[in-house]
């Protein structure tokens, strides 16, 4: 059994997969390209393979984390090889590392994420001004959002701590604004890059257009170990 | 147009991935003038269409010739219909994206009677001209196949073209009839003439029908043009062995309907169900081989990735070798990644030790078709399972560990009487009393037995099809009688909608007038008729009130052996005689052996020179 953990980019023509989609893409890919995936034992076995994070739907990529592990020895060159040939436009594995015994899981392991968003913005909305706000917006000693917990009640989280920064820059057209945003992990939680968005509106200003239409994109994943 | 529905409209829809074309496995040429363009059309959602077998095949099909480039389109769900409408833009065949109107030939395939509305929901979103006698001549040829293909007539109107039979062969010619024709020059009349002249062919408009103006019968029904046969052939592909499958097959990325490797392993079907209109129009009976099957089916992984492979056929049971082929195919995936489903199994005990056999079931649900509640019900429609089957069936089941048993079944069968209702909740009681039989250390730990029950719609080319469909009023004192004559908690009943059915017996057994109820019903928004949350069947009386037609007179009138039919044109190789003893046995309950075991002569041996059946 050796565990491979893969870097991988998802990029506009597969954006519209859904989490499931693309759990089952990828085991159908592994089959495919031969990799000797290994099986769960029990009664309903299923293939051993799982990713850091469950992506949105919409969500492009340039870094991406997968884990799978395999029954016999594959070397991670042939790995990334044949699952380039089998993967559809769209989706392409960057690297790939054999991990040794007792490394941390892919989740646990998170620590810092970089979007870049395009966003459309209300009319005659001033990049300075927006600047500025951003930074205002920045300096509150907390941020609250109200969000649903797992038992679906209504409570209160301060999403401070999970931003490092947040800037913005013009974009070709002149009714949408590209936003970056440095995201980070404690104790495997995080906050959306949306959430973000939407608490400014509330907080300081309704500036950003929060439709289904927003373009998200992963610019880099950090882990531990590279932070 | 592919950027701006991409960014601007595939985000506000449910499934936008399905409306990409981008898939694994999906063809992508590089066009030229010469090119055929081609959309395969299936008129309901990508998860139902994605399922269908005859579409992966024809697909595969045609894209292995040159200078053709076969496209996908599916009827858009409500929400992007909407989206399309607001932004007035066409709906496009998935690969390249190009509106509908610039393809050469749009080809619906027609599976059930209630996707006809999306026909026309999509032609009008492709921007075609529905009518097809007021088509430009530049707008493609829309074609139809498939088993609703029997009885073209209620789309005649708006189809150019019909494929009746078995499509492999067929479709090349009308290529081929095509090519030439583009090389010759010519107007579209002059294709369509060409294409008639190609067995298998039917081009409606060649056709007069004239009708009795007191009763509305048909008097006369005859080619106007000298290239259209009077009579169309269906056709078949003899060595189904031989014949064309994909080596590759499009993997969808959502989860379709049947989402897995489905392999054909025989065509047509020797059990003579009188209600069965596959079990007419597929005879003969013809297989593939075993080593054919292992080979494709291994190909098919290799290129799809798929973990599980359904076998079908319409009674996977009746396969010649079926023993063989599981011990193979168990042998073939004995590492357990890859399961093997068996579908459409016959009601016998050896049917339970096949599927344990060869599937990793989890042992919730089974389901059965006994179709009738009583014996003497099961010999009028001649479906060849007694009491006996089902209860060693389902003991075999429970002993296995099942404990949920769902038994299908359908009302408003000929000569139907409500001891035959009462037959179904008896049947129910029986199976239920056959779990307690079992010792309880073996058994499942909770039972439950579910009886459904449809309602029987009457199809052409069966030995029913001169039968009246029971009203909706009866179907409703039926379930009602039937819902009262259960009696024990573990039995639960379920059933669909007479509505439904009263439309496609209507449709079913249509003929061309029905043309204008279509168009209406399209206007007034009719579609997915076959989705619970779409249908609406006060529109569609609307539309046959104001188009002045009688849906009665198509689906509740017992009609006479000696009247035309308005698909008698078509000669399927089973004869009308067949057919009408057929009729008349069902009268007095006296049943007909399976194909293998007796020819009961039903005409398919003389319908092609030199064939036989069964070896």
């Amino acid at each position: 059994m050796v565990k491979i953990h893969y870097q991988f980019k998802r990029s506009t023509p597969l954006r519209f997969l859904s989490h499931l989609d693309q759990q089952r893409l990828f085991q159908r890919a592994f089959r495919r390209a031969n990799i000797p995936v290994a099986y769960s034992q029990g009664f309903n076995p299923h293939p051993r393979m799982s990713f850091a994070l469950a992506m949105s739907v919409g969500l492009t990529s340039d870094a991406e984390y997968g884990e799978v592990i395999v029954s016999t020895d594959i070397d991670v060159d042939t790995f990334i090889h044949r699952m380039n040939q089998a993967l559809p436009k769209g989706l392409e594995i960057i690297a790939a590392k054999i991990c040794g015994e007792g490394v941390e899981s892919l989740s646990a392991s998170l620590y810092q994420s970089d979007y870049r968003i395009r966003i459309k913005v209300m009319p005659e909305t001033d990049l300075n001004e927006l600047a500025a706000s951003v930074r205002m917006y920045l300096e509150l000693p907390q941020i609250l959002i109200q969000k649903r917990n797992k038992k679906g009640k209504y409570v209160q989280k301060n999403i401070r701590p999970f931003i490092e920064s947040i800037s913005v820059c013009a974009d070709a057209e002149i009714d949408h604004v590209n936003v970056k945003m440095t995201l980070i992990y404690i104790e495997q939680q995080c906050v959306k890059p949306e959430q973000v968005l939407a608490s400014f509106n509330d907080q300081i200003r309704a500036v950003f257009v929060i439709d289904p239409t927003i373009e998200l994109h992963r610019e880099k994943l950090l882990l531990k170990v590279d932070a | 147009m592919n950027n701006y529905i991409e960014k601007n409209i595939l985000p506000l829809v449910t499934k936008p991935i399905t409306y990409l074309g981008n898939e694994v496995n999906a063809v992508h040429k590089i066009p030229s003038p010469e090119m055929i363009r081609f959309a395969f059309a299936f008129p309901d959602t990508y998860e139902v269409g994605m399922s269908h077998l005859g579409m992966k095949i024809l697909y595969g099909l045609l894209n292995e010739e040159k200078d053709v480039w076969c496209e996908r389109v599916f009827a858009p769900w409500v929400d992007m219909e909407e989206q399309l409408r607001q932004h007035d833009l066409p709906l496009y065949g998935l690969e390249s994206m190009l509106p509908l109107n610039v393809y050469d030939i749009v080809g619906f395939t027609l599976q059930y009677e209630m996707s006809f509305s999306n026909i026309l929901n999509m032609l009008e979103l492709g921007k075609i001209t529905l009518r097809s006698a007021l088509r430009e001549e530049d707008e493609p040829f829309v074609m139809a196949g498939g088993p609703c293909a029997y009885n073209p007539e209620p789309l005649a109107d708006f189809i150019d073209l019909f494929v009746i039979g078995e499509a492999e062969e067929v479709i090349l010619k009308i290529m081929a009839a095509h090519r030439e024709w583009k090389k010759a020059g010519g107007n579209r009349q002059d294709f369509l003439k060409r294409a008639a002249q190609i067995d298998g062919v039917y081009v409606p408009a060649f056709y007069a029908v004239s009708y009795d103006k007191q009763t509305g019968l048909i008097t006369a029904f005859s080619p106007i043009v000298k290239e259209a046969p009077p009579t169309i052939r269906k056709q078949f592909i003899e060595n189904l062995d031989q014949a064309y499958f994909p080596e590759k097959i499009v993997v969808s990325y959502t989860e379709t309907v049947h989402d897995r490797i489905s392999y054909e392993i025989f065509r047509g079907c020797g059990r003579g169900c009188r209600f069965c209109q596959a079990g007419m129009i597929y005879r003969p009976t013809r297989e593939k081989t075993v080593p054919t099957i292992q080979a494709k089916i291994k190909a098919l992984i290799d290129a799809t990735g798929y973990d599980e492979v359904s076998l079908s056929s319409l009674s996977t049971g009746d396969y010649s070798e079926i023993e063989a082929l599981i011990k193979n195919l168990v042998c073939d995936y004995a590492d357990g990644k890859v399961s093997i489903s068996l579908p459409s199994l016959r009601i016998d005990s050896l049917s339970i030790e096949m599927l344990e056999e060869i599937q990793k079931v989890r042992k919730t649900g089974l389901t059965l078709a006994p179709e009738a509640g009583t014996q003497r019900m099961r010999d009028v429609i001649n479906k060849g399972v007694t009491e006996e089957n089902l209860l060693d069936t389902v003991r075999t089941a429970f002993e296995k560990g099942w404990g949920h048993v769902k038994l299908y079944f359908m009302i408003g069968l000929p000569g139907e009487t409500l001891t035959d209702i009462e037959g179904i909740a008896d049947l129910g009681q029986k199976v239920v009393d056959e779990y307690f039989k079992i010792d309880r250390e073996v058994r499942n730990k909770s039972l439950k037995v579910v009886l459904s029950t449809s309602s029987f719609v009457p199809k052409p080319f069966t030995p029913f099809q001169w039968m009246g469909q029971n009203t909706r009023e009866e179907f409703k004192q039926k379930q009602r009688h039937l819902k009262a004559s259960i009696k024990d908690r573990k039995i639960s009943y379920s059933w669909h909608d007479s509505g439904v059915s009263f439309l496609e017996a209507v449709f079913a057994r249509g003929d061309r007038r029905l043309g204008s109820v279509l168009e209406i019903a399209h206007q007034k928004g009719c579609r997915f008729d076959g989705w619970g949350e779409c249908f609406d069947l006060q529109k569609w009386m609307d539309a046959f009130d104001e188009a002045g037609v009688d849906p009665d007179f198509y689906a509740l009138r017992n009609r006479d052996y000696e009247e035309i039919l308005p698909w008698d044109f078509i000669n399927t190789g089973i004869t009308k005689d067949f057919l009408q003893t057929e009729a008349k046995k069902a009268e007095t309950a006296l049943t007909t052996p399976f194909c293998p075991d007796a020819c009961s002569n039903c005409g398919i041996m003389e319908f092609k020179k030199g064939w036989k059946c069964n070896g």
